[in-house]
Parts: C-alpha cells; structure tokens; sequence
C-alpha cells in the first residue's frame, strides 16, 4: 500500500513536470519551430530511406516469383559488334531448335519478340498498348503466368500463323470490363484477330509500364502480318528441371550458344542469360548503393537536427535561467528541472518526427509516382522514427538538460 | 518563544574564493529568530545581508558553523533535502517578482505545489483562496504581462503563501514598485504577520523596515545591531 502510494505520488510528479514542458514548448514557439522543422528533416529522410529499402525488398519477391527460380531468360545483344538497329537481333529460330533439341535439363523454351505502341481496337472501341508480343505455345506456362479464362497457343496456331490473341488485363479490362472476351474479334493494328485467352492479373510495374499492359499472338502471325524479319528473335525464355542445379543450366546454356553462334574463345558472348540470382545480385546491389546514399543523408540531416536541438536549448537554458532558479528556490529538485528539459527536448523530437514521417510518405509518395522508387509504407518506419527522434531528443538534450539542473540556484537567480 | 527559536545560526561564515582571494562576505554570525517573529534585515549593500538571506533561505549553504531550522540541522544537507525544505518550510518574495511569464496567475500560484505530495485540486483551490485572500479575485487566468508591478507581487506573495511555509523571505519586496504600491504591499505582508506567519524582511529602506518588529544590521558581513 505504502510503495503503491509513493510509486502513484512519483507517476503525478513525472506528468505534472511534463505538462510544465509543453506549456514552455507552447510559450517559446518559434524555438520550438525550429526544432521541429530541423528533427522534422531528418526523420523525413529516415522514413524515405526506410520504406525505399522496404520497397526495394518487396520489388525483388515480386521480381523473384515471377522469373522464376528454375528459369533463364537470354536476350540477344552485342553491344559492341553490331549496327545499331542490329545489336538486339542475335538470337535465332536455329537456337531455338537446338536449345529444345540438345540442351540437357531444359523442358520448355519459349522465343519472343515484340512491337511496340500498337492499337487494339473492339467494335467502336479503341486502347493503345505499349506492346505487342509474338511467341509459341506454352508462353503463359514460361512465365508462370495463369490463365483466367481461355487457353494457350497450340502448335497448330503457331505452325499455321493463326490469327489469334492472348489479353492481358489491362487491355482485356479497357475493351470488355469483368465480361468475357473469349471467342470476340478485336483488330491489332487493323488485322482481326480473334481472342482464344486472358492472362491474370499480375500489378507489377516493369520500365514505366504495367506488365500487364500488353498482348500476344503466335510469333509467327507477328513476323507475316506485321512484315518483320523472319530469322531473328527478341528474347528466349528456358525453364529447366531441377532448378537446384540453376549454375550448371546456365552454363551449358551458355556454352551452348557460343557453339551455335560460332563465338571463339576470347570473344564477348553476343548474348546476355538472366536468371533468378542474376536479378538477385543487381537488386542487392542497388539496395545497398540506397542504403548508402540515403544512409548518409539521414545520418547527416539527423545529426544537424540534434545540434540545432543542442543549440537552442543551451540559448534556452541560459535565456531562462531566473525561471529554472525559481522553481529551485520553490523546492524543484535537480531531476525535476531536468526532467522538464529533457521532456522537451523529446516532445519536440516526437513532434518533429511525426512532422518528418508526414513529409517523407509525402515525398516518397512523389518520387513512386515518378517511377523513380517503389516505397513501402509500415508500421516499423512508425517506430523507427519514433525511436531515432526520442533518441535525438535525450542524447542532444541531456547535456543542456545537465547544465541546467546544475545551475545553484543563487547563480540562477542572479542571472537576469 | 518557548524554548528553541526557529532559525537558530552559530558562528556562520560565508567565504567565496576570488583567484587567490578568498572574501569573507559573513563573519561568525550568530542569530536566533523565533517563531511567529517580524524580523526586518538592514545593511547597504556588499554588507552581505543578500548572502545571508540565501542562506536563511537554503538556497545557498555557509562555508562553516551550524543552522538549526525548527530543530533540524540543516548545514550540511544535500540538494535534494535542501530542495524538499524549500519546498515545504520557506516561502520566497523577491524584488523582481520571477513569475513564470506562460504561466496564468493561478498556475504560477500553485507551481511550489507541484512540487510537492499535495493532490492538483487542493492546490488549485488553496491557489484561488489565496489569490482572494490577496485581492486578485478577479485576475486568476491573467498573465504576468498583463498584470500591474503590484499585482504581481501579491501573486507572488500568495505563491510564497502556497505551501504553508514556517518561515517568509521577502528579499526588498518593494524594491520595483512606487511608494503607494509599497505600502500597500507592506500593508499585506504585516497583515500576514499578524496572522501568525514569521516574516523576515530583507531591505536597504528604513521607511520599510518600520513595519517590521525587530531590525537586525549587519556591516560588512558581521551583525551590528540584533
């Protein structure tokens, strides 16, 4: 009962001497303005740094679950050796053959290319689609990418050039909305085309656009409706058994299309093969180059929050020293005087963060928008802030704090 | 007066060191006060009657000798007893008033409370009895800046009142105030005199030391009249 009592009478002498330190936060304004707008920074700096890193981690799940962990994707390329218009243009039908035919391990493998900015038109509808891609049976399948209604490429289609189509959502929801588009004609660039399936909704942003912001049709109708070379391809997706051996495929991949392409050794491969890991690795990368730079920044910008919180609080404690000498005189002990500065060294810190956490989802939000980070907002960013700005809040104001508590009231007093 | 007096001081000196000079400010000061006393304490200044009253008050502790407070030895306590004496036996009036400028007139009036064991809402209404008491009835939630000189100082008298104190230092309380004001200030504080409070008054002003019962002098750090 007793230790109840004097516990509770401790808890009433703590909150009476913090809503002492709101008054004076309330009274000083402009200082406390500024300690704001400078923690405010920080933490705002803070919070972009934490949810670009979280949004950086989810952008390489999502790009991890769709890539696959047992697939390779080549892009033809040689940079180095080749016209410009050419230098994407490397890989063939021939690789294909082979690849399907001797590469040990692989089951599918699946050529791409694609033409860009076409019109798709419905009836009296039209939408323009930033891509249209020509592949072979089993594209949905190459790229884990489900079918909601409908069905794949068959051979047939592909041999025949057939002219049908896959949507995806975002131009399936722009012409027919929840209705089915099974079995409809739709004109790609005036040639009629009917849909035979749509691809699910997949919501990931690649390059600007939406992934799923396209269309396909059999490669072949590609290159004979819309006139384009017949020997080259874009791009070639390879799915492999037993993904544990993913360094191993690649390798032979690789050696394999060095062989086809008649590439000495010594040569650059005119050819790039991405995998899941490969992805992996340029991620972790620009994450860590994030956590650099960003780090660096917060650090700094929470470092001159913390001195112009020591700053002003030391103008402070010297502005009011007839007031700290007061309440000595009237029985304030040491910690009571203390505790009044530290609370509002940290009340100001708390202010300023959520301030901070306001102005950095701000910008985050705008920097989403522009493309140029994927942010992610959470509650750890809440506490974090929280945490890093009382910890401004005590370190920097403890030292102030200190000196006043310190002051002998017969010197507090004097000081007017 | 039965028995021990209230403020009992033996041989209490103050020295401050200044470079290699040490200054003697009291000199083996001897001065019993008892309770329920009106004591006016007179000097010019640099006499050290300012010292003494830091240390009447516990606000500062002598460099040697013993101070009795009701009994208490109170010479060599540490800052915390120091504060919590403070707190419940002295009420301090000064000349430049030290009110709290954010804080209301009823808020700066129950500020030596929060300090101390007693609960918000006894504070707040012996606040406003007191504030009656020294005729501010109609300025509780006034801010210091919007208050007279005069009506400061009772603020800061019924402040000084708050908790209970057995002794009051008023240090020059009409120092900053007109001579009209003073009296009507000195008026109160004998008013409370004779309510039973002891009041030790500190000043350079023989007109104010009149209201007093008793006037102790010192010059130059020793006393020359008790």
């Amino acid at each position: 009962m007793m230790a109840a009592s004097s516990w509770l009478k401790r808890l009433r002498a703590i909150v009476r001497i913090v809503r002492m330190a709101l008054y004076a936060l309330r009274a000083y304004r402009l200082r406390s303005a500024f300690v704001i707008a400078a923690i405010a920074l920080g933490i705002a700096s803070l919070t972009i740094i934490i949810a670009s890193i979280d949004g950086a981690e989810r952008k390489a799940d999502e790009i991890m679950e769709m890539f696959g962990p047992d697939a390779a994707f080549v892009i033809g390329g040689a940079t180095n050796t080749r016209a410009v218009g050419w230098r994407g243009l490397t890989l063939t039908y021939a690789d294909v053959r082979r690849i399907r035919a001797e590469l040990p391990g692989a089951y599918l493998t699946v050529p791409m290319r694609a033409k860009s900015n076409i019109t798709l038109r419905y009836r009296d509808r039209s939408v323009e689609v930033p891509i249209l891609v020509g592949s072979t049976e089993g594209y949905a399948d190459a790229w884990n990418w489900p079918l909601v209604e409908g069905r794949d490429f068959s051979t047939d289609d592909v041999d025949r050039g057939a002219k049908v189509t896959l949507l995806a959502d975002a131009p399936a929801l722009a012409l027919f909305g929840e209705s089915s588009p099974l079995g409809e004609t739709v004109f790609i660039n005036d040639v009629p085309m009917q849909v035979i399936g749509r691809l699910a909704y997949r919501g990931m942003p690649s390059m600007g656009a939406s992934i799923d912001d396209r269309l396909v049709i059999p490669i072949t109708t590609l290159t004979q409706r819309y006139n384009m070379d017949r020997k080259y391809v874009r791009a070639l997706r390879v799915k492999f058994r037993d993904p544990e051996n993913m360094a191993f495929h690649t390798e032979n991949l690789r050696a394999l299309l060095r062989d086809q392409h008649r590439l000495d050794t010594g040569e650059d491969d005119d050819f790039t093969v991405l995998t899941a890991e490969e992805i992996l690795k340029f991620i972790t990368m620009f994450k860590g180059g994030l956590v650099a730079f960003l780090g660096i920044t917060a650090a700094v910008a929470i470092l001159v929050g913390g001195f112009v919180l020591a700053n002003l609080f030391y103008l402070s404690v010297s502005e009011r020293r007839s007031e700290i000498g007061l309440k000595k005189a009237l029985g304030a002990k040491n910690r009571a005087i203390m505790l009044q500065f530290l609370a509002e060294a940290v009340a100001l810190t708390l202010i300023g963060a959520l301030f901070g956490m306001a102005l950095g989802m701000g910008i985050g939000q705008f920097l989403d928008r522009l493309g140029l980070l994927q942010i992610l907002f959470s509650w750890k960013i809440f506490f974090h802030s929280l945490l890093a700005s009382g910890a401004i809040g005590i370190v920097f104001g403890l030292k102030p704090a200190r000196q006043a508590a310190a002051l002998p009231p017969v010197e507090a007093l004097k000081g007017v | 007066m039965s028995g021990a007096a209230l403020i009992r001081l033996r041989g209490v000196d103050k020295r401050y060191q200044q470079g290699e000079l040490a200054v003697e400010v009291l000199k083996g000061i001897d001065l019993d006060i008892a309770a329920g006393e009106f004591v006016a304490l007179l000097g010019p200044s640099g006499s050290g009657k300012s010292t003494l009253m830091h240390i009447l008050g516990l606000l500062d502790r002598p460099s040697s000798g013993s101070y009795y407070l009701a009994g208490e030895d109170v010479a060599s306590h540490d800052d915390d007893r120091l504060s919590e004496l403070r707190n419940r036996a002295i009420g301090f009036i000064f000349q430049t008033f030290y009110l709290v400028p954010y804080l209301s007139a009823l808020e700066n009036v129950v500020l030596p409370g929060l300090y101390g064991p007693e609960s918000g809402r006894h504070l707040r209404q012996r606040a406003e009895e007191l504030l009656v008491q020294v005729g501010l009835s109609e300025r509780l939630d006034f801010r210091p800046s919007q208050l007279s000189g005069g009506q400061q100082q009772r603020v800061a008298i019924a402040r000084a009142l708050l908790c209970s104190p057995q002794v009051l230092l008023a240090d020059e309380p009409t120092g900053q105030l007109d001579s009209n004001t003073s009296a009507e200030i000195m008026e109160l504080l004998a008013g409370i005199h004779r309510r039973g409070h002891t009041v030790i008054l500190v000043t350079h002003d023989h007109a104010t030391a009149a209201f007093a019962q008793r006037r102790i002098v010192l010059n130059d750090g020793c006393i020359v009249l008790a």
